[in-house]
């Protein structure tokens, strides 16, 4: 019996499709065996961040509809043969779903998947309680900026009210040298206010944009940063204790800029 | 100049990074505070168990809000008091 | 008389000869004068052509067949209700995805497409082909 994990932010753009993608090849790289809920109805990118979209027949709505089996609507990952992806309907509406008919469709999916990952829409209206409406726990993702914080903020309330308590925090797109400079945000700061665990912190990083380009999870990709970044954070989603890594990059001048921040 | 090391070790405390940080602190105190009437009829009832403990109210005339004022969210009561009871006997032992 | 055949084929199809197509090439035809985006459908019972792109996301169905004035980068499905003679005709062929009737194809991936001209696509022998669309070549006219 699997688990069925819902990743969300409320407030668009800070990267849920990205970080869904990555957690579901990282998975499925480790040897588990993943499915991929691309929940945002009408606007669904999970499928072309995989570099999937010209292998859909049919999408979650076919499914809920029966207009054809579960298994039919499911695409297998051309790089892990353990992930699967359910797509989003590109042109139907949110309505197209119930909250009902997710709850049918996660309890069939966990029988058969170890993590059932569902990309929710932006925003907190019927996407948002049809995505967690299957859910059991949550990832909230956020940026260190404070309109992403706020929303987070928000969406925890509401995770909670939906009862599924203790959501997971990712930091995405955290600029180091920002942080050190005193223009962004830290890592202590966001759980400081947020008060959840976290899980991960994903720097900010341009090959996240080249791969995405490609249609290929950055996770797979051995050197780049994030790519660590999440392979760490999947572990961590396993339950093993992973150290977060250094984001500094060790020069003389951080160095010395340590030693003078101790005091 | 003074700024810029000021800036390098991260010791402003009017740093953009703090500052953001107040600011949402306070955001999210005010986006916190909005309490659902269920919630709030919870607290009214619980609050007039308590009360009636040491004082008799008007019980239909009680008013519960939250105020939202430009920094600060204060719990409003408005509480008729008819009677006050007698506590001397419990108190004045100690 | 001869005038008038002519001008209801006004759409012709090469290979087969232009009387088999007569049964779909009839006035059972929607013009859509307007590019198609993403999320957008046009269903239809008949044949569709759209005089504008189809962008990635939007789907194209049709009963009959497709023909495309511009950049068909969608998902288009030509002879839905099962015609196999069904084709799909754009002057820059990128589909997502390309169906006709019950066969369902995908580009090859890693190919860049360097084509600069219209294309056709049709089942021959079972299996989804493209060619170059002339109609100077295979047109027949019929007098």
């Amino acid at each position: 019996m699997g688990e069925v994990i819902v990743v969300t932010s409320g407030k668009g753009g800070v990267g849920k499709t990205t970080t869904v993608a990555n957690i579901g090849a990282g998975l499925a790289g480790l040897g588990h065996k993943v499915c991929l809920v691309d929940a945002d109805i009408g606007l669904r990118n999970l499928d072309v961040v995989l570099g999937l979209e010209n292998r859909i027949v049919y999408d979650i709505t076919d499914v809920t509809a029966e207009n054809c089996r579960l298994k039919q609507a499911l695409i297998r990952d051309k790089r892990f043969n353990e992930l699967l992806l359910l797509p989003a309907a590109q042109t139907k509406d949110k309505t197209a779903v119930s909250p009902e008919e997710m709850i049918k469709l996660c309890n069939e999916l966990k029988e058969e998947f170890e993590f059932v990952i569902i990309d929710c829409p932006a925003g907190i209206e019927l996407g948002f309680k049809n995505a967690v409406a299957g859910a059991e726990s949550s990832i909230v993702l956020t940026t260190p900026e404070v309109s992403a914080v706020r929303d987070a903020d928000r969406i925890i309330g509401l995770l909670e009210a939906s009862e599924i308590f203790s959501p997971q925090l990712i930091i995405n797109r955290l600029r180091p040298k920002m942080v050190r400079a005193g223009d962004m945000m830290g890592i202590e700061d966001i759980i400081d206010i947020l008060a959840v665990d976290l899980l991960g912190v994903i720097p900010e990083d341009d090959q996240i944009v080249v791969t995405t380009n490609k249609g290929e999870p950055v996770v797979r990709d051995p050197r780049s940063m994030s790519g660590q970044a999440f392979r760490n954070t999947v572990k961590r989603l396993k339950g093993e204790e992973i150290p977060y890594m250094d984001l500094d990059e060790s020069g003389f001048l951080t160095r010395l800029r340590k030693i003078f921040n101790r005091k | 100049m003074l700024d810029f090391l000021a800036k390098i070790f991260n010791k402003d405390s009017s740093s953009s990074s703090n500052v953001a940080k107040e600011r949402l602190q306070l955001v999210l105190v005010h986006d916190r505070s909005s309490i659902s009437p269920e919630l709030l009829q919870v607290l009214k009832t619980e609050l007039i168990e308590v009360i009636t403990n040491y004082m008799e109210i008007e019980e239909e005339s009680l008013e519960v809000n939250l105020d939202n004022k430009d920094e600060q969210v204060a719990l409003v009561a408005n509480i008729p008091v008819k009677k006050m009871k007698r506590m001397n006997k419990s108190l004045s032992g100690s | 008389m001869s005038q008038s055949k002519q001008e209801k084929s006004l759409v012709k199809f090469p290979g087969t000869g232009a009387d088999d197509f007569e049964q779909y090439t009839d006035e059972n035809t929607v013009l859509i004068q307007r590019t198609l985006r993403s999320g957008q459908t046009i269903r239809y019972n008949g044949n569709v052509v759209i005089l504008g792109d189809v962008n990635p996301g939007a789907e194209v169905v049709a009963a009959g067949n497709c023909i495309v004035m511009g950049v068909l980068r969608g998902v288009v499905h030509a002879g839905a209700s099962g015609n196999e003679d069904a084709a799909v005709i754009a002057f820059r062929l990128r589909p997502t995805q390309l169906r006709i009737a019950n066969h369902i194809t995908r580009a090859p991936e890693d190919e860049n497409d360097t084509t600069f001209f219209p294309e056709i696509a049709k089942i021959k022998d079972g299996v989804v082909t493209i060619e170059m669309f002339s109609t100077f070549n295979d047109r027949q006219i019929r007098n």
